[in-house]
């Protein structure tokens, strides 16, 4: 006969065997894998430190390139790109440069650059026009001040356009 | 074990998958900016000289007493539709003391584009008209109707010229 005490250790120490028998069994006879999976798409992210530019009147005789008012536009770029690919910023006029039916080329309009990537280029209405390029992922800022060919020969009037920015991330 | 591979294998085709078309889709952003250039209009007027003088002369061998030349630049920004002129006005007749030539003895030529020939007033004669914005240059060259009915004396006028790009 076995005495109630001896049965319930016995019992116990069965439990205690086989709870720190089983995790090891399973790990030995069914092999499980977790898949860490993370997507890296491309992503662009583009700041101006403005979203409009003046340029105010001027004696063409002092001043044949006026600077847009207000100074240069800063520009913040954030881009994920595939590794080696080219990650560009572009600037497109919408249009001419008009005060109702007086039409300035676009062309009168002028950027210098400052920052790593950056480079100095001329407006256009027709193709789009490069601000920077890098090579990869990365944030780069830099600036662009504009300035307007100032000349006796346009006739006067208040022209406008709008300019359309484009940060592209292969 | 066979299942886990299985299953293994159609998780890296899937991620592969997943990366492949990621990779195939740029990412790109956009900003606008808005432009406005104000040009406003403006009128300069640059003279070669700001005296006109007749030397004397005999009224039978010149009747027609000439200055040198005046050059005339202008430089004007008016509207696509506007007209850019320039006049002359004299402050009165040319006066020696009390004695007095009538100004509309004095005459004009000119060179240049649009630039027109007159006849001096105390009220303001057109030099040129021009369309639109521009820098016209040009000349104007005064002549003095020599007579023999002068007083004799120094005479003396001042001509005003008015640039106009409205």
């Amino acid at each position: 006969m076995f005495r109630p005490t001896s049965v319930r250790r016995r019992l116990a120490f069965v439990l205690l065997a086989w709870s720190a028998a089983a995790p090891a069994a399973r790990a030995a006879g069914q092999p499980a894998t977790a898949t860490l999976s993370a997507t890296i798409s491309p992503q662009a992210s583009l700041t101006l430190s403005t979203a409009s530019l003046v340029f105010p009147d001027a004696d063409p005789d002092v001043l044949n390139k006026v600077p847009a008012a207000g100074g240069p536009v800063t520009i913040n770029a954030k881009a994920r790109a595939t590794q080696g690919q080219a990650v560009v910023l572009t600037v497109l006029a919408s249009s001419d440069l008009r005060s109702g039916l007086d039409v300035i080329p676009a062309s009168n309009v002028t950027w210098t650059a400052s920052g790593a990537g950056f480079v100095a280029g001329t407006l256009s209405a027709t193709v789009p026009a490069q601000v920077a390029t890098w090579t990869g992922s990365g944030l780069h800022s830099g600036s662009q001040q504009y300035f307007f060919r100032n000349v006796w020969t346009h006739p006067t009037g208040t022209y406008t356009t709008t300019l359309v920015y484009t940060l592209s991330a292969p | 074990m066979r299942k886990a591979v299985w299953s293994g294998v159609a998780t890296a085709a899937a991620v592969l998958m997943m990366s492949s078309v990621a990779f195939a889709q740029a990412a790109s952003d956009t900003k606008t900016v808005t432009v406005t250039a104000n040009v406003n209009a403006k009128a300069k007027l640059t003279l070669g000289s700001n005296a006109a003088t007749f030397a004397d002369a005999d009224p039978d061998v010149t009747p027609l007493l000439s200055a040198t030349a005046i050059s005339i630049d202008i430089k004007a920004r008016t509207s696509a539709a506007g007209n850019v002129t320039l006049t002359v006005q004299s402050g009165g007749n040319l006066v020696s003391g009390s004695d007095s030539i009538a100004i509309n003895q004095l005459t004009w030529t000119v060179t240049g584009t649009n630039f027109a020939p007159g006849t001096m007033s105390t009220s303001a004669v057109s030099v040129g008209s021009w369309a639109g914005s521009g820098t016209p240059s040009g000349t104007q060259t005064y002549k003095l109707a020599n007579s023999w009915s002068y007083n004799t004396g120094a005479y003396t006028a001042t001509i005003t010229y008015t640039l106009s790009a409205p």
